[in-house]
């Protein structure tokens, strides 16, 4: 159990990859309290699940897009475990469409939970983490962010804007003992995929040289590498999990 | 109470690395004596160590001088008397 009685903070913890962590987070020892923003019953069945394996996990309802609630999350997890050692910000959604047919609601909503959200979780965090001189930060960003996906504009956007955050506050903490890094996940299968159609699913593996969709759990294990001290001289990096989508 | 300045402009000396005497009581911080946002963060971190106190993170806006420092730790310090 490498992550044994630390404390972790999962923004969007009950569907999908954010899952997928949480439960690697668990199992591994640490305390988690995760956010989710709809979800109640999963949140409710993910706390069932964990408590099954002996842990004390916390959801609460939390919209990321509130800077407060984030401050609230942050004393939450500092008062019910007793300190805070491990972010994961994972909360994201997409409203794909043509540019030419965005709104203008759906570029903020997308911008404003993927971006500012992770703006208002860190920086709620960050003071304890300087303080503390250790901390350890996990943003998920996207091949999105990096490739470019035609009808993610504001998706791309705000996960490219993830990684300048990233590699910027990396360098900005690194003397504090704290490190930030990003893991870049492809298509992997989650409802976020999951209206997509099968022939869409068959073309888009075609474009990927290991010749599969993602699991949730390929992000979690490289999450799990990045928060662990095997990654102790890793910082600012963005590790890109995607079967080969985004080779240069 | 003069022990508490004290105690602080030493504090506060030992992060920003300069002489105890070089602090005076209404040296401004960032324009005098250099001091940058994350030596603030780790002076508010050494008082509330020192002291047991927890002051808010807020307070760091007031951080401006060495007197200050004292009256914000000394509020704090009532408190939780």
């Amino acid at each position: 159990m490498i992550f044994k009685d630390k404390v972790a903070i999962v923004t969007g913890g009950t569907r999908g990859i954010g899952k997928a962590i949480v439960l690697m987070l668990v199992r591994e020892g640490a305390k988690v309290v995760f956010t989710y923003s709809k979800s109640a019953q999963e949140a409710e069945k993910l706390i069932e699940e964990t408590g099954k394996l002996g842990a004390q996990t916390i959801g609460l309802q939390i919209d990321v897009r509130d800077f407060d609630k984030a401050k609230e999350l942050i004393e939450r997890a500092k008062t019910a475990f007793g300190g805070l050692d491990i972010l994961v910000n994972n909360a994201g959604i997409t409203r794909d469409k043509a540019l030419m047919m965005m709104t203008r609601e759906e570029w903020l909503e997308v911008i404003d939970t993927n971006l500012n959200g992770l703006f208002n979780v860190t920086r709620n965090a960050i003071v304890t983490f300087l303080k503390q001189k250790s901390g350890n930060i996990v943003n998920i960003t996207s091949v999105s962010g990096i490739i470019g996906l035609a009808r993610q504009t504001n998706y791309a956007a705000s996960k490219a804007g993830i990684i300048g955050f990233t590699r910027s506050l990396a360098r900005e903490v690194a003397a504090y003992g704290i490190r930030v890094n990003a893991v870049a996940p492809g298509f992997i299968e989650t409802d976020m995929l999951a209206g997509l159609k099968n022939e869409f699913k068959a073309k888009m593996i075609e474009h990927i040289p290991l010749s599969r969709l993602g699991e949730v759990w390929d992000v979690s294990r490289a999450v799990k590498f990045l928060l662990s001290d095997a990654a102790g001289y890793i910082t600012g990096q963005v590790l890109v999990v995607d079967g080969g989508l985004a080779i240069k | 109470m003069q022990d508490i300045e004290n105690e602080i402009r030493n504090l506060v000396a030992e992060i920003i690395e300069k002489d105890p005497s070089e602090i005076k009581p209404d040296s401004r911080f960032v324009e005098d004596l250099g001091v940058d946002s994350m030596m603030a963060l780790e002076i508010l971190a050494g008082i509330e160590k020192k002291y047991k106190i927890a002051i808010p993170e807020e307070k760091l806006a007031e951080f401006k001088t060495l007197s200050s420092i004292v009256d914000i730790a000394k509020t704090y310090l009532s408190k939780n008397a």
